[in-house]
């Protein structure tokens, strides 16, 4: 069995070196597909953790009225945002840490000795932070908040967080068709470099049929192919992943635009890119190669 | 061992190729089809190695119906029959050693018993000295005994040649004809022979099966040169 295996890999090299410019040819289709890939994936994964970063910024500041203070009313009011569908965390800040949090904003002593006077007669809400699970609830829990009795008021970032958030995910969702397409296309083209392949072996498989190989042993040699040209054609994309990414990274500081915008650190981000563009161009192999055989084989009895 | 009853087959494209073709070939038989170029003589080798199905009627090889045979299971029916044909279809990159042996790595045979059968074959057939040499480094006729060695490597019980003295000159193809008749007696494999040769079917004489426009025409036990046959 084992012996075997080892035979269709050493056939699977073999029909590579021995088609040598039909396996560039088709593993250059693989290596332009997998940069389109690699830049595209780079791009979504950044993006997405950009999303992931704005949207778990974004949170709902809830102030409780002043005659609303009791602990009693506190508790309820808290349960009652805790309860509502989409709230992810919700933090208490009483009116007391919210006036040392005011005090501690300003930088100048002389500002801040003004509002320690405040202390006696702190002009604060009670207030709640609430952190919800996805950007695009932001409106509506807002309003219900708003709802609950012994609410004064609630505000967020406002509109243009959510109008980013959903640009960002529009971007996300037309990056991962992008991906497939490519795929695709990319499988298309590995099916039809081993179609040339089979045809140019048709005496060999002839051969093979004749004395009784199964189709699976048929196969196997040309599926191993297909998988080196794929592994043969993530070489370049790797490279220019692994050294344009770092070198974008250092060039950009990790920033893009704003800091609000920061690019995901290259290790081990770049390693994890390069074994996905190995193991889609070895399955676009797989792929491409396996229907192109299957085929063949399955009209010639 | 091999038995057509009733064997009709009509191509997709309409060509009628064979009408109710009735023949019995028994264990350890020599047997020569002849027949003019369009006689179904190729189909009917189509129809003996599963690569065709039948349109009416049952071919039975080995105890198998061939024509009922289901895709998968077509591999593991050829090994019981071997196939040589005038073009000789040798792996041109391989070694004469390597394409015997080649065709019983496909069976997954031990390597040990590869290595003992191949020798044994290659003796058999005359080509002992010959088994690091590529197939263009030999002449035609050591080329078809290669071809040969390679159908019987895994002893086949039914050996189809088709015209394997076609691309030969007369001496070798009598050496060839010998072979095979060697083969058909130490090994005790059937054999079926298609063949344009008249002469060798006048030398060598064996049961002749003649083909004409997809019917038997003759069936004759004592062989021999048919007159109408071009």
């Amino acid at each position: 069995m084992f012996s075997r295996f080892i035979r269709h890999i050493k056939e699977g090299f073999f029909g590579v070196g021995r088609h040598a410019a039909m396996s560039i040819s088709s593993a250059s289709a693989v290596t332009i597909t997998l940069i389109i890939i690699s830049i595209f994936v780079i791009f979504t994964v950044n993006v997405n953790s950009m999303t992931n970063k704005i949207e778990g910024d974004v949170q709902i500041s809830v102030m409780i009225d002043y005659n609303y203070e009791s602990q009693e009313n506190i508790d309820r009011i808290g349960l009652a945002i805790k309860e509502l569908p989409g709230v992810d965390v919700v933090t208490f800040s009483s009116k007391e840490e919210e006036l040392n949090f005011f005090i501690d904003s300003f930088t100048d002593e002389h500002e801040k000795e003004i509002f320690e006077s405040y202390r006696e007669d702190n002009p604060m809400h009670n207030a709640y932070y609430v952190k919800i699970k996805d950007g695009n609830d932001l409106q509506a829990l807002k309003t219900q908040i708003d709802a609950i009795e012994g609410v004064a008021n609630s505000n967020y970032g406002g509109e243009s967080s959510v109008m980013l958030v959903d640009a960002l995910g529009s971007v996300r969702t037309g990056g991962f068709v992008i991906v497939v397409a490519l795929s695709l296309l990319a499988i298309f083209l590995i099916q039809n470099t081993i179609k040339v392949t089979i045809l140019a072996r048709a005496n060999e498989i002839a051969i093979m049929r004749n004395v009784g190989a199964k189709n699976g042993f048929i196969r196997a040699p040309f599926v191993v192919e297909g998988m080196i040209i794929g592994a043969l054609g993530a070489i370049i994309p790797i490279f220019a992943t692994i050294f344009g990414y770092i070198f974008a990274y250092s060039k950009l500081n990790g920033i893009l635009i704003s800091s609000m915008f920061i690019m995901i650190p290259p290790h081990p981000f770049v390693l994890q890119i390069s074994l996905l563009l190995v193991g889609v161009g070895m399955l676009v192999g797989l792929i491409g190669s396996f229907l192109s055989v299957t085929k063949y084989l399955r009209w010639k009895r | 061992m091999i038995t057509l009853a009733g064997v009709s087959k009509t191509y997709k494209n309409g060509v009628n190729a064979l009408y109710d073709i009735n023949l019995e070939i028994k264990q350890g038989e020599f047997v020569y089809i002849i027949g003019p170029t369009g006689s179904g003589k190729s189909t009917l080798i189509k129809l003996l190695d599963g690569e065709e199905v039948p349109t009416k009627g049952n071919v039975d090889v080995v105890g198998i119906n061939v024509g009922k045979l289901k895709h998968s299971r077509v591999p593991l029916y050829r090994r019981n029959i071997g196939v040589v044909f005038q073009d000789f279809r040798l792996l041109e990159a391989k070694t004469v050693f390597e394409n015997i042996s080649y065709a019983l790595e496909v069976i997954n045979m031990k390597k040990d018993i590869i290595r003992h059968r191949v020798r044994q074959v290659m003796n058999l057939v005359g080509l002992d000295d010959k088994g690091s040499s590529f197939p263009n480094e030999l002449s035609g006729g050591q080329q078809q005994r290669v071809a040969i060695a390679r159908a019987i490597a895994n002893k086949p019980k039914v050996l189809i040649a088709d015209e394997p003295t076609g691309n030969l000159d007369p001496v070798k193809s009598d050496e060839i004809m010998t072979l095979l008749e060697k083969i058909n007696r130490e090994e005790g494999t059937t054999i079926l022979m298609v063949t344009h040769d008249i002469t060798l079917v006048n030398k060598h004489r064996k049961r002749t099966i003649v083909l004409e426009n997809g019917h038997v025409a003759a069936d004759l036990s004592e062989g021999g040169y048919i007159k109408h046959v071009q």
